[in-house]
C-alpha cells in the first residue's frame, strides 16, 4: 500500500501538469490543479500514512 | 487734541496698510536652456583633491575622505579619465550588493545556531548532545554537497544575475520539450565551482547565500527525527538531500527551470514566484521531514496503545526561545538578503521586505499566542514560538511581493494555522514530531506559497519584469488569478514530486543502514549510544515518565 500511495501522490501531480495542455482557460487550469493537489493528499494521508498505522509501534 | 490726532493716525496708518501692492511684474523671460555639455576627461582631470597637508591634519566631519583622490586610476601615466570615474560608479554599485548579499548570507548561517538552540530545547535532556550534533554537522554536509554538486543543479543555468554583476558562466539549463515548451530540470555549470569559468567573484557571492538557504532547509529535517534518528542514516539523508532533493526543486523555482517559466511558456501570472523560499527552502525542509516521520514512526512513549497522543515536553524552554529570537533576527538576512542587492533594479524595496517580515513574525506570534490561550486556558511558550515562526516562513515567499496589510494578515493566519496543523500531525496523523517542523515549516511554508498568489499587490518593481515577464507580480486579489494557478502548481509539485523522492531516498537509506535507532538506546537517550558522550555529564537525568 505504500506503492500505491506514492503513485497516487505522483498521480495527482501529473493531474496538475497536464492542466497546462487539457485546458485553457485559468478556471479550468485551478480546477484541474485543485484536483491533482486533492488525489496527492488523498495518497499521502489516506493510503500512505494508513498503511504505516497499521503496524504502528505503539499497537504493539 | 491728543484724543483727536490718535484717531486720525490711526486711520492714516490703516490707509496705508490697505494699499493695494502693486501688480506683479512679469518675469523677464528666462534665456533658453543651454545645451547640456558633454563630460570630458579634462573635466574630470581638473577636479581638485584635497591637499595633503589639510589632509595631515586629520578629517573629523569626513568631507575630505573619500573625494576624487579615492577613485581608481587604470593607467597612471594619463591621470584620471571619465572612463575610470565611469567604471568606480559601476563596481560601487556591484560592492554595494556584494556586501549587502554576503552580510545578509551570515545572518542566515547564524541561524543554524537558532535551530539548534530550538531543536535541543524541545528535546529531552538524554538527547541534547546528539541534537546539538546533528545541527552543527548538518552545516558541514551542506557546504559539501552543495560545492560538490548541488550548487550546479540549483544555479548551474540561471544566466546572469545582473545585481551581482552577470554572473555569466552560469548558463547551461538542461531542458526537455513539454507540450511544445521547453521545461528546465537543472543546471549544469559550476561543478566544485570550476567548471566552465565558474572561478568567478559574483558565482562566489551567489554560491554562498545560496548554500546557507539549502542549509537551512536541511535543518529542518534533523527537528522531526530528533531523539530516535540513527546518526548513519542522518549523514546520508542530508548529503543526498543538499546533493539531490533540495537543488532540483530550487532550480525548478529559482535557477531558471520549468516552474519559474510558467508565466513566459504558459501566460500564468509571472510563473511560480517565491521570494526567499516559503517553498524552495520551508516547505521542501518540512515534506521531507514528513516524509521521514512517517516513515520513523514516534518515539516509544508518544502514543499509548489506543493511539492516545502524549505530551513529551523539552528540558529547556529558555533556550527554544532563544533559539526563535536568534532564528527571528537571522530572518532579517533571509527575506531582504533575497533581493541580492541594495542597489538598483527596485532594490530600495529591502527596507520594505524587512518590516514586512518584521509585521508578520509579530501578527503570527500574537495569533498562536491568543488562539491557545483561547482554546486551553494558558498561553504556551513553545507554541508561541512556533507561532513566530509560523509567521516568518509564511511571510517568506511572499515578503517581496506584498504590503504591510498583507503581510500582517498573512503571518497570523500562520499564526492559526501551526496550531491546528501540529494538532492534526499529532492526532490524526499520528506522526512524532517533537518540534513541530512539519507544521512551521511544510504547512506554513505551502501557506506562503499560496499566499503569493492571493495578496502580491502588483507594486514592486524589479528590473520592470519578473521570470522574464514584463509588469509586476499581482496575486488574485489584485486581479491576476494566474499566478494563484502557478503557485498552486508549484504546491502540486511539492507535495507530489518532493514527498515522492525524498520518500524514496529515505526508504533506501532505511533499507541499507536502518533509519532508527534500537529500542534500547532510543529509552537510554542517544547522546551516548549515538556520540558517546553526554550533553550534561555533570547533572542527575531525571526523566518524568518511565520512557
Amino acid at each position: 500500500m505504500v506503492v500505491v500511495g506514492l503513485l497516487i501522490m505522483l498521480a495527482g501531480f501529473l493531474l496538475s501538469l497536464l492542466s497546462l495542455t487539457v485546458a485553457s482557460t485559468v478556471g479550468a487550469r485551478m480546477a484541474l490543479v485543485l484536483a491533482g493537489i486533492a488525489i496527492t493528499l488523498f495518497g499521502l494521508i489516506g493510503v500512505l500514512n494508513r498503511a504505516y498505522l497499521k503496524n504502528a509501534l505503539w499497537k504493539r | 487734541m491728543t484724543r483727536r490726532l490718535l484717531p486720525a493716525l490711526l486711520l492714516a496708518v490703516s490707509m496705508w496698510a490697505q494699499t493695494p501692492a502693486p501688480a506683479p511684474t512679469t518675469p523677464p523671460a528666462s534665456p533658453p536652456a543651454a545645451a547640456p555639455v558633454p563630460l570630458t576627461d579634462v573635466d574630470v582631470k581638473s577636479i581638485d583633491a584635497p591637499k595633503p597637508e589639510l589632509r595631515a591634519k586629520g578629517d573629523p566631519d569626513g568631507s575630505l575622505t573619500g573625494t576624487v583622490a579615492d577613485v581608481s586610476v587604470s593607467d597612471a601615466k594619463k591621470g584620471l579619465t571619465l572612463a575610470d570615474a565611469i567604471n568606480q560608479i559601476g563596481q560601487n554599485k556591484i560592492a554595494v550588493n556584494f556586501v549587502w548579499t554576503l552580510i545578509t548570507g551570515y545572518l542566515v548561517m547564524f541561524m543554524q545556531a537558532g535551530f539548534a538552540f530550538l531543536e535541543t530545547g524541545l528535546c529531552r535532556s538524554k538527547n541534547a548532545n546528539h541534537t546539538m550534533m546533528m545541527n552543527l554537522i548538518v552545516y558541514a554536509i551542506g557546504v559539501f554537497a552543495y560545492w560538490l554538486i548541488g550548487f550546479s543543479l540549483q544555479m548551474g543555468g540561471v544566466g546572469g544575475i545582473a545585481n551581482l554583476g552577470g554572473t555569466a558562466p552560469l548558463a547551461r539549463e538542461f531542458t526537455i520539450n513539454v507540450f511544445g515548451k521547453p521545461f528546465g530540470l537543472f543546471g549544469q555549470n559550476g561543478l566544485f565551482l570550476m567548471s566552465s569559468g565558474t572561478y568567478d567573484v559574483g558565482v562566489m557571492v551567489i554560491f554562498l547565500f545560496q548554500m546557507v538557504f539549502m542549509d537551512t532547509a536541511l535543518t529542518i529535517v534533523t527537528g522531526v527525527g530528533a531523539e530516535r534518528w540513527k546518526f548513519t542514516a542522518f549523514v546520508v539523508s542530508s548529503f543526498l538531500m543538499g546533493c539531490i532533493t533540495y537543488p532540483i526543486f530550487a532550480n525548478w523555482a529559482w535557477g531558471n527551470g520549468w516552474l519559474a517559466n510558467l508565466g513566459a511558456n504558459f501566460g500564468l501570472g509571472k510563473g511560480y514566484c517565491d521570494w526567499a523560499g516559503s517553498g524552495v527552502i520551508h516547505a521542501v525542509g518540512g515534506i521531507t521531514a514528513l516524509a521521514l516521520g512517517i516513515m520513523l514512526g514516534p518515539r516509544i512513549g508518544k502514543y499509548t496503545r489506543d493511539g492516545k497522543a502524549l505530551a513529551i515536553p523539552g528540558h529547556d524552554i529558555v533556550i527554544v526561545l532563544t533559539g526563535c529570537f536568534i532564528l527571528a533576527f537571522g530572518w532579517f538576512g533571509f527575506n531582504p538578503g533575497s533581493s541580492l542587492g541594495a542597489s538598483g533594479s527596485g532594490n530600495l524595496r529591502i527596507g520594505s521586505i524587512a518590516v514586512n517580515t518584521m509585521l508578520a513574525s509579530s501578527s503570527g506570534a500574537l495569533a498562536a499566542m491568543l488562539y491557545v490561550w483561547l482554546r486551553f486556558g494558558k498561553p504556551d511558550a513553545s507554541m508561541s514560538g512556533n507561532g513566530l515562526l509560523a509567521g516568518l516562513v509564511a511571510i517568506t515567499g511572499p515578503s517581496g511581493f506584498v504590503n504591510p496589510v498583507g503581510a500582517i494578515i498573512i503571518g497570523a493566519i500562520a499564526g492559526v494555522l501551526v496550531c491546528l496543523s501540529v494538532s492534526f500531525v499529532e492526532t490524526v496523523m499520528k506522526v512524532d514530531d517533537p518540534v513541530g517542523a512539519i507544521s512551521v515549516h511544510g504547512t506554513c511554508g505551502l501557506w506562503g506559497v499560496l499566499a503569493v498568489g492571493l495578496f502580491a499587490d502588483g507594486k514592486s518593481n524589479y528590473g520592470g519584469s519578473w521570470n522574464s515577464v514584463n509588469g509586476s507580480v499581482t496575486g488574485l486579489f489584485y486581479g491576476d488569478a494566474g499566478q494563484l494557478v502557478a503557485q498552486l502548481i508549484g504546491i502540486s509539485a511539492l507535495l507530489g514530486l518532493v514527498f515522492v523522492v525524498s520518500f524514496g531516498l529515505n526508504f533506501l537509506i532505511d533499507a541499507v543502514v536502518g533509519n532508527r535507532v534500537c529500542a534500547k538506546s532510543e529509552l537510554e537517550g542517544l547522546d551516548l549510544p549515538e556520540i558517546g558522550v553526554l550533553g550534561y555529564p555533570e547533572f542527575e537525568l531525571k526523566s518524568p515518565s518511565p520512557y
